[in-house]
């Protein structure tokens, strides 16, 4: 079985499409995440590969379905966006010789195939639909959204996984040698740091809207106070450091005004779900959580760099995508999910979504006021990137946790949580899911 | 320099954390013992990461050693106004953020390797 990726025809690029022909009809269940780490430590135990089946297993545990029951597989191929094995550095004979392989000596260390995790799952006895969604978890949610609802699969597993090598993120691989193919050479090897358009777009806000960075302590300290209380993320499991905005505001820049702590910490994670019909789900363990909507971005932006306008342009219309698909309005929003890494980006998902009514410029003066999880305005009650370590993950699984009320200490408690969503990860390019407690 | 110099010069080190303490993310060679032995032999001390000032602050108390100061990355310009020494050194473990950063605050730098051997963290006889 070679695993195809998944075609355009999966996703939900346009506006007037309609609401989602499966609103209500698939489910999420079950969550699993594999411990986190800072780096890899060179054990075959804690590689990528096997932090992934962990993850897998507890999703399977968590649904409480039996693994003959499953019969799809939704993987995010590719494990990093910046640690890549150095050319030319011995491969790890023993931890390759730790699994079953394919013909990758480092599948399952440097990324990750469906048909490596399968040959090294042999419950998975009855997987028939594999699938790749590319880069993010989000992708990989709109896919078994679809498929599920489509009925190419019933009981799907999702995964995305992270590794990361010793040595300076986003220095190795390509970005090492002195030529690159096409854009890249522009914004990876000659170009700023991955956060540089970001920070640019965040500097053209403030001088539009009047407003500081400083303005964004705020909501770095309830992300990382949120982070705090997630048990399966970097932060909580390693380092419980709160991020004050003493220490926030005196980090140093990376692109200024993109400072350290607006850059997520690149870190070994895995999250995995079990999605299931609607129907299908109501035997299993735990509560289903329903998918309204999936919805994507693909603009391309007219140059390197997406501008502000370009920016306000896009969230807003994705916003509208997300709405009408889930036949919703931001007022049925009990609280949003949205992606945060890099940080400075959120507020423009936020003002896209018109989250509690915020328009643009807005969002620095709400961070300004009550976005707890204790408030009636929860901003990113995952705590996201910021709280739990570089996933693209914690925004899906804290969704689905606060709607079956297993949030834990990051249960919000100020709003009773019916609808929630998630998504991104750039305000241009990317994949979002509207959860809900009902199907209705 | 000798022990005999170095008791008569005032000596200021900044030790970076991760890679370069034994408490450190990696740890690094430098025990927290070597840190209180210069501490008791009243050089300036503080740390110098890209850690929080608070989580820098806890290490710190956790480990019950009072520091003159703590800056992040950055900050070593600072330091050196604050402070007059004779001799000012960075410890880490990094190019880009140790060695580079030292070199242009006018510090002068060590390799955790190399300090651990440097008489600055020997017992005195």
């Amino acid at each position: 079985m070679t695993t195809p990726t998944a075609p355009d025809a999966m996703y939900r690029n346009d506006e007037g499409l309609g609401i989602w022909e499966h609103r209500g009809k698939v489910a999420a269940v079950g969550v699993g995440h594999a411990p986190t780490s800072r780096r890899w430590d060179g054990r075959p135990e804690t590689c990528v590969g096997a932090i992934t089946i962990d993850a897998l297993r507890k999703a399977i545990d968590d649904a409480g379905v039996a693994p003959d029951q499953i019969d799809g597989l939704v993987v995010v191929p590719v494990t990093t966006t910046g640690a890549f094995w150095e050319q030319g550095k011995p491969l790890p004979m023993d931890v390759i010789q730790s699994f079953n392989q394919t013909d990758d000596p480092l599948d399952g260390i440097a990324k990750l195939s469906a048909e490596w995790l399968l040959a090294n799952m042999p419950e998975l006895t009855n997987v028939n639909f594999t699938m790749y969604g590319p880069g993010c978890m989000s992708n990989a949610l709109n896919v078994t959204a679809q498929a599920v609802g489509d009925g190419l699969t019933h009981t799907c597993l999702v995964v995305k996984s992270w590794h990361n090598f010793e040595g300076r993120y986003y220095q190795g691989g390509a970005n090492a040698g002195n030529a690159l193919p096409g854009t890249p050479a522009v914004t990876q090897l000659w170009g700023g740091p991955a956060s540089y358009s970001t920070a640019l777009q965040f500097a053209e806000y403030c001088r539009k809207y009047g407003k500081t960075h400083e303005m964004m302590a705020p909501f770095m300290e309830n992300s990382r106070r949120n982070g705090l209380r997630f048990p399966e993320g970097y932060w909580a499991q390693h380092r419980p450091e709160e991020l004050i905005p003493e220490d926030y505001l005196a980090s140093r820049w990376i692109a200024k005004p993109a400072n350290l702590f607006d850059n997520d910490i690149p870190i070994m994670m895995s999250g995995a779900y079990l999605f299931s019909t609607a129907e299908r789900a109501q035997d299993m363990k735990q509560n289903p959580v329903y998918i309204l909507n999936h919805a994507s971005s693909n603009t391309r932006p007219r140059s390197l760099v997406p501008t502000l306008d370009e920016v306000e342009a896009d969230t807003a219309r994705t916003g509208r995508k997300i709405y009408e698909g889930a036949g919703i309005t931001a007022d049925d929003l009990s609280f949003e999910n949205m992606y945060d890494g890099f940080s400075l980006f959120h507020q423009f998902h936020l003002e896209g979504l018109g989250y509690r009514g915020i328009k643009f410029g807005e969002a620095l003066d709400f961070y300004q006021t009550d976005i707890s999880i204790e408030g009636p305005n929860p901003v990113s009650p995952s705590g996201g990137n910021v709280g739990s370590g570089r996933s693209r993950v914690w925004m899906h699984t804290d969704c689905i946790q606060q709607l079956q009320g297993r949030a834990g200490a990051r249960q919000v408690t100020g709003v009773k949580p019916e609808v929630g969503v998630s998504g991104g990860p750039m305000p241009l390019g990317g994949n979002y899911t509207v959860w809900s407690a009902s199907p209705d | 320099m000798s022990e005999n110099q170095e008791q008569s010069v005032t000596i200021l080190i900044s030790f970076d954390i991760d890679g370069t303490l034994e408490v450190g993310d990696p740890p690094g060679p430098l025990t927290m013992d070597m840190v209180r032995l210069v501490r008791d032999k009243d050089f300036l001390i503080g740390s110098c990461s890209d850690r929080t000032l608070s989580s820098q602050r806890a290490i710190w108390a956790d480990h019950d050693i009072e520091v003159d100061f703590v800056v992040g990355k950055h900050m070593l310009p600072d330091v050196k106004a604050r402070f007059e020494a004779d001799v000012y050194l960075h410890i880490g473990d990094r190019e880009d953020l140790d060695r580079q950063y030292a070199l242009k605050a006018g510090f002068d730098f060590l390799w955790p390797d190399e300090a651990v051997d440097h008489p600055h963290f020997q017992p005195e006889p």
